[in-house]
């Protein structure tokens, strides 16, 4: 089958093996690439192991669209069993090194076993190295990066980790290119476990692809279509920062620790104050619509900021300056830390002293204070030592009510959107397969434009919807789904770039059934992980249950839960989920899992 | 007076963050603003509630209009 390189690279760092496999054309047609991929491989090899020891594995996959000469293909998928969830944790980054894994033969990377000293692993096609790293362990990812280079030469694709990794923060993960970053629930932590500083790679070969001609050609007029699209030079502008203004008329806007959805300076920090900070902006490989705008921090250092990373580092903090947000920001990206969760965590801080639940001080919007904290969970000590494991494990330290307040859902902290008042984005946050986190469905807009407090039917069904494109589709490809969701990007040109790819028509239908295979399959590693597993895991915080908004056009505005337990008994219908969430036996067989059935234990 | 606010571009293809305007009598948003703008990628919410560019502004209505962002 083309499209594929159609091997994965397995590298165990406990007894030095390095082996290639060849990749099924069963599990091609069934898994596609990326997210699918990762998601199988952990179900058969990844089973009841401390995400922590080196029974666990990690997976560096890409998929049958990564690294070819279409719009925003250079992503791929990091996933292993979670340290900070204990279920299946994944995230997709954007890097030179998904490029060259592809180019180099390799679909998939899978490193397991644990080194007995600090290591990276070189890959320049097919010569593959097991390296040293003592003189990269303990430097920033930013210094990592330049010494890696420096001693590699250009053009490489490199993936490391910070000294937050390196100590098994449970929020750290991976960054690429000084500010991609991806892996939110622990990849960083997973790679601090093995002793796996970095990822090299250089490939030199050339993906095969069934028709080559055709599949420039249509990327061509897919880049023409996006720099087309009338959004596109605000886009350009803005880009993701242009969410923070909507979010706050909307009252969307993390702030406080989630307690509020609007902030009284958000002026100081929308997209229009980014543009004046702006002095250049930067993305991921194979895109034109780059996200990343880079502005001098407060420290006069440059920075990479988005919409996620102000949200939480700013208003959900009491931040008010764009400036001191883009040294918090720049500081998580040397550390190895994921913004969303330290904004997270650092609201509960803050919340937890004003409460007088912790003896240190740490006042809303101090920036001493916070660097101090990303400092001290970069070494595991002080205020670091509390949260270095996730709000969820935090507020068992800080005890009291903190419980209601830890903004997570499956220990993964809730990303930049409150939902108060936006009843199908916390159905999404609770049923996204790796906790709370946007990216498998974002479907405030849509709620918004119809009915916003509604717990509707037609709502759960939006949410499985974007589940089934956003999660499964683009997590697969591996493309990035913004060109779709920000600036329209034709929906219809994925399967043509399957079809000059891989030389196989695959269905609108065939892709939908795709997403759900996925989505039972990482639901069915949960459960099988999660021997306590109940439906109150897809609940999100109880603060937007029991606290109503106080300010804003949206002031008294709450979640409903029994409601709410509708919405989620109607999102399990759909799937054909039982009433814990638990993919029901016949489910599984016309998905095509019915060898899944008997790992589901007493819940299968 | 009724009060118009329009968000990230759809606030350059009108050309105002924000205009308040008098209406004699209760009119559709469309004859109201007379710019075309791309509507099936923006929201009008009159009030806090949903409409759309054939819904009856009165004086006294508050209403923004914003593109259907998609959250990153």
């Amino acid at each position: 089958m083309k499209g594929y390189g159609g091997r994965i690279l397995r590298v165990n760092l406990s007894d030095g093996k390095i082996s290639k496999e060849e990749i099924s054309d069963e599990m091609r047609r069934k898994f596609l690439g990326g997210r699918g991929f990762a998601a199988k491989i952990l179900w058969d090899e990844v089973g009841g192991v401390d995400p922590l020891s080196e029974d666990n594995k990690i997976v560096f996959s890409t998929g049958p669209l990564t690294g070819l000469p279409l719009p925003s293909s250079g992503k791929m998928v990091i996933a292993s069993k979670s340290p900070l969830t204990g279920g299946y944790g994944d995230g997709n980054i954007g890097s030179m090194a998904a490029v060259h894994l592809r180019r180099a033969g390799y679909d998939v990377m899978i490193v397991e076993g644990r080194s007995e000293t600090p290591c990276y692993i070189a890959i320049q096609d097919e010569e593959v190295k097991i390296l040293g790293a003592r003189e990269i362990w303990g430097r920033t990812t930013f210094e990592s990066q330049d010494r890696l280079e420096a001693n590699h030469g250009k053009p490489i694709g490199v993936l490391v980790i910070g000294p937050a990794g390196e100590k098994m923060a449970r929020f750290a993960n991976v960054i690429s290119q000084r500010g991609r970053a991806g892996g939110r629930p622990g990849m960083g932590a997973v790679m601090g476990s093995k002793n796996l500083k970095a990822v090299v790679v250089k490939g030199t070969g050339k993906i095969p692809v069934f028709n080559e001609k055709k599949l420039r050609e249509m990327g061509r007029k897919g880049y023409g279509e996006i720099k087309g699209k009338e959004n596109y030079d605000f886009w350009i502008r803005q880009g993701t920062m242009q969410v923070f203004e909507w979010c706050n008329e909307n009252s969307c806007l993390p702030t406080l620790n989630f307690r509020e959805g609007t902030f009284q300076f958000s002026k100081r920090l929308d997209g229009y104050a980014l543009e004046g900070a702006k002095v250049d902006r930067k993305g991921c490989p194979l895109c034109n619509m780059q996200c990343g705008n880079i502005i001098k921090d407060a420290e006069n250092r440059n920075v990479e900021m988005d919409y996620e990373n102000v949200g939480m580092l700013g208003p959900n903090i009491g931040m008010d300056d764009l400036r001191k947000v883009g040294v918090l920001n720049r500081m998580a990206d040397e550390y190895g830390l994921d913004t969303i969760s330290l904004g997270s965590c650092l609201g509960f801080l803050m919340e937890a002293s004003e409460r007088g639940l912790i003896y240190e001080r740490i006042a809303w919007g101090d920036l001493d204070a916070c660097k101090k904290v990303i400092e001290d969970t970069g070494k595991r000590r002080g205020l670091g030592e509390t949260i270095y494991e996730g709000v969820r494990m935090a507020s068992q330290r800080v005890g009291g009510n903190s419980r209601d307040w830890a903004m997570h859902v499956k220990g993964l902290e809730v990303s930049a959107y409150n939902c108060h008042a936006c009843p199908g984005m916390a159905l999404s946050f609770g049923t996204s397969p790796i906790g709370a986190h946007h990216k498998d469905a974002w479907v405030i807009s849509w709620e918004i434009s119809t009915d916003r407090f509604s717990y509707s039917k037609e709502k759960v069904e939006k949410v499985v919807e974007l589940q089934r494109l956003r999660g499964g589709l683009f997590e697969s490809l591996t493309t990035c789904r913004l060109p779709w969701i920000e600036v329209d990007f034709g929906l219809h040109w994925y399967p043509k770039y399957l079809e000059a790819a891989m030389g196989e028509e695959i269905s609108q239908g065939e892709l939908f059934e795709l997403g759900d295979r996925i989505y039972a399959l990482i639901r069915s590693y949960w459960i099988r992980e999660n021997r306590s597993w109940n439906r109150e895991m897809d609940y999100p915080p109880s603060r937007w249950f029991e606290e109503p908004l106080s300010k804003g056009d949206l002031k008294g505005y709450k979640l409903d839960r029994a409601r709410y337990d509708e919405m989620l008994s109607r999102y399990y219908e759909i799937r054909g989920w039982d009433e814990n969430g638990i993919p029901k036996r016949e489910t599984l067989e016309v998905l095509g899992l019915g060898d899944v059935v008997g790992g589901l234990g007493k819940h299968g | 007076m009724a009060e118009f606010r329009f968000l990230g571009y759809l606030a350059e293809i009108f050309g105002e963050k924000r205009v308040e305007i008098s209406l004699e009598n209760p009119k559709k948003l469309r004859d109201i603003l007379k710019v075309e703008f791309p509507e099936d990628r923006s929201i009008v919410l009159i009030n806090q509630r949903a409409g759309n560019f054939d819904s009856i502004i009165r004086n006294g209505d508050k209403v923004v209009i914003m593109s259907m962002i998609s959250g990153g």
